[in-house]
This record gives structure tokens, sequence and C-alpha cells, in this order.
């Protein structure tokens, strides 16, 4: 495989440095000193909330442990600990009740479906710990995932801010043992936890590596699909990887809105969301 | 001559408090004895602004905030980055920069070259400056370039063929590439052209850039100052806000003229009379 589609060592000090100030600044700008985030006790919310402690300390930060009944007990495990070791609160949510008692009464057998509905109720838990606490709900969707769409509209994709969404999973994993992230956690099979036995690698039908190395050569190198596949990619993936990133181009926009005046929102009428005063 | 490059966080949006934080920056430097305060691009306002463009605009000339600021100028110089709307030029909002020496407004330069592609639009919401000039400031002559205008290197070429002894840029860059050191991979691209139109024009270069994240984007800071002949004078952090604090003598332009005959050798008018034929011949 050759160079030209690799995605680039990150200075991992560096990244730390810039995205500790990032969320410092995207929370001050609001009078706000608490972030809270969904800990599902894999990577990328360890990632994430380890970079709110260092930006917040331990105290204003949050993590929301929100399993399914008694799924996933050593991510559940996993995430406590992780807590713990970061000295920041933590509460048990199990969305059972909620999500049992919608299927219940319209029931499906489509665990996409399912698992969609968990990852929305996961987002309106937060929203609503959220006003309780007065805090930032952090976005731990990473670049690999957004550009594959490998994420649930109004569901994880949901947040207020997201300091993870340039970094490729390939480069998170860089930033977690920087930032000392147990290994248990760095070494598990990444996982959208939507049911038992699913791991990203295997839905996705390519592992991290080849994909990062894919997204890499299209997105920064600006590499057409032939000089992606020249570069050494088998064309099936390559052609993969477009199919995904070309069907989930809603999940990266804001809906359209249908423009009839002369000054509408979205279209011209254009504010910073950072505006101030 | 002491000079002061503020490399800081303006609130966007918020004219009256980026005002106060220039004003006690000021203050602070006349405190200190420093000669001139260099603040960076769009620092009265922020810089991520769409359509708050013509909402803070001003005319330096009259609007009483600006005026406060000119006030604060008394015993030194200083650089400020506004939007501006001048009676002349109503309905039309620039990209400016301002020199401000001992109370009175010297100088006004617009951007001439608005970013507009990837993540700037700049051109979708100011008027495009369409000229260089240099002025004369208390402790020499000196030529302003907001931003890309750097970048753009016939931009320097102007100010030194106009005499500047220092050439000061204020900026608003962000930071792309985090692969490198510990900066932004793009912070070399500002520095090498520094270091490259101070060696070659035998002036003193000035750039301050801003720190903080609008959006999304964070600006890379890095702000510095190279005396003629490439000299690092100084140079800011990556990220965090500073008052970057250094010592300049203007007479290192003379020598390095002295050393180096690159000024004396210079044919503006050769290179004029190429670009004539140049421009003319595009037009055709």
């Amino acid at each position: 495989m050759k160079g030209s589609s690799v995605p680039p060592k990150i200075n991992a000090p560096f990244v730390e440095k810039v995205l500790v100030a990032f969320i410092r600044d995207e929370l001050g700008r609001c009078s706000c000193r608490k972030a809270l985030l969904g800990l599902s006790g894999g990577l990328d919310s360890a990632v994430c909330a380890t970079l709110a402690v260092r930006a917040l300390g331990p105290r204003n930060v949050l993590g929301l442990i929100m399993p399914y009944g008694k799924a996933f007990p050593k991510d559940v495990r996993d995430a406590k600990a992780l807590a713990g070791r970061l000295g920041i609160r933590h509460e048990t949510i199990d969305i059972a009740p909620q999500i049992d008692l919608y299927f219940a009464a319209h029931p499906t057998t489509s665990r996409l479906q399912r698992g969609n509905k968990m990852a929305r109720e996961r987002m309106s838990v937060l929203y609503d710990y959220s006003v309780r606490e007065g805090g930032f709900v952090l976005g731990t969707s990473n670049k690999t995932e957004l550009l594959v769409g490998y994420g649930t509209v109004y569901g994880d994709l949901a947040c207020a801010i997201n300091p993870m969404g340039d970094l490729y999973k390939t480069q998170v994993r860089r930033l977690a043992t920087h930032l000392g992230v147990p290994a248990a956690i760095r070494r598990k099979a990444p996982t959208a936890g939507l049911w038992p036995g699913q791991t990203d690698e295997g839905e996705l039908g390519l592992t991290y590596d080849e994909l990062d190395r894919i997204l890499y050569g299209l997105v920064e190198g600006r590499r057409t699909r032939r000089q992606v596949i020249e570069d050494g990619h088998d064309a099936a993936a390559v052609d993969r990887v477009l199919r995904m990133i070309k069907a989930s181009d809603f999940k990266r926009t804001l809906p359209p809105i249908a423009k009839l005046s002369t000054r509408t929102v979205g279209h011209d009428f254009l504010y910073p969301r950072d505006r101030e005063g | 001559m002491k000079t002061v490059l503020a490399q800081i966080v303006p609130k966007l949006g918020d004219v009256e408090a980026n005002v106060d934080a220039h004003l006690e920056i000021l203050g602070r430097a006349r405190r200190q004895k420093a000669g001139l305060v260099v603040f960076p691009e769009l620092g009265l306002t922020g810089y991520t602004l769409k359509d708050l463009a013509e909402e803070v605009a001003l005319d330096p000339a009259s609007d009483p905030l600006f005026r406060r600021l000119v006030a604060g100028t008394k015993g030194l110089s200083a650089v400020v980055g506004f939007v501006e709307e001048s009676p002349a030029d109503r309905g039309l909002f620039y990209n400016a920069a301002a020199f401000i020496a001992d109370g009175r407004l010297v100088h006004v330069h617009r951007k001439v070259f608005l970013p507009t592609g990837g993540l700037f639009e700049e051109a979708k919401f100011f008027a495009q400056g369409r000229d260089f000039r240099t002025f004369q400031a208390p402790f020499g002559r000196a030529g302003l370039l907001i931003c890309r205008d750097f970048l753009q290197f016939g931009s320097s070429y102007v100010h030194y063929a106009a005499g500047a002894d220092l050439i000061i840029c204020i900026s608003a860059a962000p930071g792309r590439g985090v692969g490198g050191g510990d900066v932004f991979e793009t912070s070399r691209m500002w520095e090498l052209m520094g270091e490259a139109v101070s060696y070659f024009s035998t002036a003193f270069v000035l750039y301050a850039n801003r720190v903080g994240s609008e959006d999304g984007v964070t600006f890379a800071g890095g702000s510095f100052v190279f005396a003629p002949g490439g000299r690092l004078v100084a140079r800011a952090s990556p990220v965090d806000p500073e008052l970057l604090v250094c010592s300049i003598d203007l007479a290192a332009v003379r020598e390095a003229r002295r050393r180096w005959l690159f000024k004396r050798d210079e044919k503006p008018e050769a290179v004029w009379r190429s670009l004539e034929r140049i421009v003319r011949a595009s037009e055709d």
C-alpha cells in the first residue's frame, strides 16, 4: 500500500492541547463549566471524557452510563471503572423500561430499528440531564464514523459540541494511548452496541485501518476513485466506502429548508453560532 | 522601540467588549513604555462574522467607540483590525486595519485579497480593497497587510518598493494539520513568508495572529517578529493568548541595506513595465 493514503500520525500532545482549549472556549463562551456525555465503555467516549476532565476538571464532568437491561455487562463495568479512574461523577440509567414499553406496543423484528431507538433514547436522557446539570452534551463521533454515516441521526450524532469529529478512528486510538486510556478499553473491538456480538468492523465490512486509509486518500488526499485503487486498495472496498459516504450526506448537514422569502434561515440568514455580546 | 503583538481572543460580535480589551492592553503597553501595539485581524469584532459583518461595521472617523480607542493611543501607536463602513462608501463593508498614533487616525488599509473557498467565505460578506499604500509612522515608514494579503507575495513587494521599514501583517489565520511538531502545520507557511520577506526586503516583518476558536475553527497564534535579514526576534505560542513583547531597533534596516544591496539595486520601473505588459496582454 502506498504512503499517499495513510492517515498521518498526529502529534497527540498538541492535539490534546487544541481540543482541551476548544472545549474550554466553547463552554466558557456560554459561561458554562459543566459537560456531560454518554459513557459506553468504549474508546471514543473514554477519550472524550478524558479531554473534558483536562479542560474542565473532574467535578465538572458527568458520565451517564445507559445500558439496556443486563446487556453488555463488561462495557458497563469498564465505563464505571473509567469514571472512577477519572474521578468524575457518573450515573447508571437503565433504558430498558421505556424501550420495552414502546416495542411492546409497536413490535419489530428489526435489530437496526431497535438499536436506533435505543441510541435516540440515550440522546433523550442526555439532553434531559443537560438541563438538570446546566451542562453541554459532548459528542463522541469520530471522523471515520461521520464520513461513512455510522451513527444514528438525532441519536449518538446529537450533541452541543464535538471535539472528536476531525480525528479518524486510528488517530483516536493514538490519542487514547497518549491520554492513558486503560488498555482494557483500548484493546476491545469497537462496537456501536446496538445488539450483542455486533462489531463496527464486522458491520462495515472493513477494518478501521483499511477504512481510514481509503477515507484519508479520498478526503484529505482529494484522490479519485481510480487513484485510491491504484494506491493498492480493493476496488470493491473503495466502491463500498464511496457508497457509504454518498448515502450518508444527509447525516452531515442540517435538513434543507424550502426557500420562499428573500431571506431564509440556513440560506441567506447566516449568523455564527459562537457570537457573543 | 518596545513592540507588543497582542495575541488575543476577541469576543465574536461584541465590539464594545473588544474595545475595552484593546484599551486595557494599550494601557498596560503604555505603562511598559511600548511604542507600538499590534492587534490581530478583526480584533474589534471577531472573525467568523457572516451576516454580523454589517452590524459591527463602523466609520473610524466618527464612531464613538472607535474614537475612544483612538484617544487611548496617547503616547504610542497601534494597529487595529475592524470592519469599516465609511460615509463615502455606504453599504460597503471592508475587512480593514487602522494605524493609529498618539490619538490620531493615520491610515486605513482595506484587505485586498479576501480568501473565499474551502473554509473561507470572506468575499461573500466583504467588499474588496484595491490598494496598498505605505504611510509615515512616528518611528519609520510602514505598510499594512491583512492575513491573506501577506501570502500573495506581490503585496509585500509593493510596500518594499514604496520604502517600508516595517511590513505589519494582522491575521486571523486558522490552524490546520496536527501531524507535525508542537504547532499547526500551516504556521510554517506564515513564518516562511515572514522570514523570506524580511530577508529580501531588508525590512521588519511583524505578524500578529489571534488565538481561540470560533464555530469549531481554532486560530493558530504563532505571532512573530522578523528583523531585516530574516532574523527571528520573537515568536508567540500556537494556542494560548499572549502579549508578545520585544524590542526592535529601526537602525537594523539601515544596517541590512548597507550590507545587502537589494534595496539599492531594486528596479520597480522594470517590474512595473513588465507587469503592465502582462496585465494589458491578459486584458486583450
